[in-house]
């Protein structure tokens, strides 16, 4: 059996691959295995015989179509390509874009405004009034706020209340004076002309109480 | 001589005073004594679309408050709007400050000291009665009214309004 190395010299030595001193040292390797030199007798017989019943160019069936498909899938080739490079161009383009030092610094800044914006209590301007939290402890009650720029005003919406009777009369009183009386936990309100209104302190449970009644 | 120059000083020492207590605004609100943190205008007004309905007060809107009425109609979709009552008063550090322009609809304010841009920290609780409509903390400002719509009353609506009037 001849060793793979054997074989590929032994083709290569028919083929005229060798140089001359590959082929003077395989040809003593010839000279002293008389095996070797058999084999290489019949190959070199065997394609000497392929070469004489074989034309030196065959034609090539349908060359036209088998030509023409050839450029076709050629030039969808290089479209692909060119397509692709042109994507790949465009994310190249914004990633150089990205990778610029003053971006990361121009990122940071937008950042740090987007979430001075968004994370901020609320989101209108510092010289409004504002409503913080909201808790209504009738749980049908839900309290809503906003700031409207048209009005110029915070807005609490208190939806969900129980309507005052429309037979109940509602009046308001003017007051422009009061005296705080804290040693009894108590105010006193008075009108413009001095006179008592009303005075506000706590009942027992701690509830408003409002007198006269 | 030196008896005549005692009672020339007390004269003058008089009607210096006197001049000095006319120079001096009066107090808008008296209390002077307990340390505050501001002052607050609040109003309790009935929005409705029914002129009929509204009670004939005629309570006039704070001056620093120019077009309330068309302020409000911006919020509320009510075409008129009357002030049943209004209330000035001093917001006290130390103590609970209540604002009272209707014995059916009032707020109790506790200060929680001054805030940034010339407002104030508080804690309000308005109230319907002996019921607690909303318990809030809220910043208020000046030339920033805190419009709060309450409930309804004759297919109409009761607003409270407060108002920083000055710190």
């Amino acid at each position: 059996m001849k060793h793979p190395s054997e074989e590929h010299d032994l083709i290569r030595w028919i083929d005229g691959e060798m140089n001359e001193t590959e082929r003077a040292t395989f040809e003593e390797r010839l000279k002293g295995d008389p095996a070797l030199a058999t084999e290489a007798q019949k190959m070199r017989a065997l394609s000497a015989s392929l070469r004489a019943h074989l034309p030196a160019e065959m034609r090539v069936p349908h060359a036209d179509y088998f030509n023409t498909q050839i450029e076709v899938r050629i030039t969808q080739m290089e479209l692909d390509d060119a397509r692709a490079q042109k994507v790949t161009t465009s994310w190249s383009a914004v990633l150089q874009w990205l990778r610029q030092p003053w971006f990361a610094l121009a990122g940071t800044a937008a950042l740090a405004v987007l979430g001075f914006f968004v994370l901020r209590p609320d989101t209108g301007d510092a010289s409004e009034s504002m409503i913080l939290s909201s808790y209504t402890p009738n749980t049908n009650v839900q309290a809503r706020t906003y700031h409207d720029a048209g009005a110029a005003a915070t807005v609490l919406l208190l939806d969900g209340l129980d309507a005052v009777p429309a037979d109940r009369k509602i009046s308001g009183i003017n007051v422009k004076r009061t005296e705080l009386e804290p040693e009894l936990a108590s105010t006193t309100m008075y009108d413009g002309q001095g006179a008592a209104l009303l005075m506000i302190s706590h009942d027992s449970l701690g509830n408003p109480m409002i007198s006269p009644r | 001589m030196k008896a005549f120059l005692s009672a020339l000083a007390l004269i003058s020492c008089t009607a210096l005073t006197c001049a000095q207590d006319l120079e001096e605004p009066p107090p808008i609100i008296s209390s002077a004594k307990h340390a505050t943190d501001g002052h607050v205008w609040g109003a309790l007004i009935f929005a409705t679309n029914d002129a009929s309905q509204l009670t004939g007060a005629k309570e006039e809107a704070h001056a620093d408050l120019p077009k309330l009425d068309q302020r409000l109609a911006k919020v509320f979709p009510f075409k008129h709007f009357e002030i049943l009552g209004q209330h000035r008063q001093d917001i006290f550090r130390e103590y609970e400050s209540w604002v009272v322009p209707s014995r059916d609809l009032f707020m109790k304010i506790d200060s929680k000291g001054p805030a940034e841009k010339d407002g104030v920290n508080l804690h309000l609780q308005v109230w319907h009665k002996h019921q607690v409509l909303v318990k809030s903390d809220a910043i208020l400002r000046k030339d920033s009214p805190l419009f709060i719509g309450g409930p309804p009353w004759k297919q109409g609506r009761l607003i409270f309004v407060l108002f920083l009037e000055r710190k």
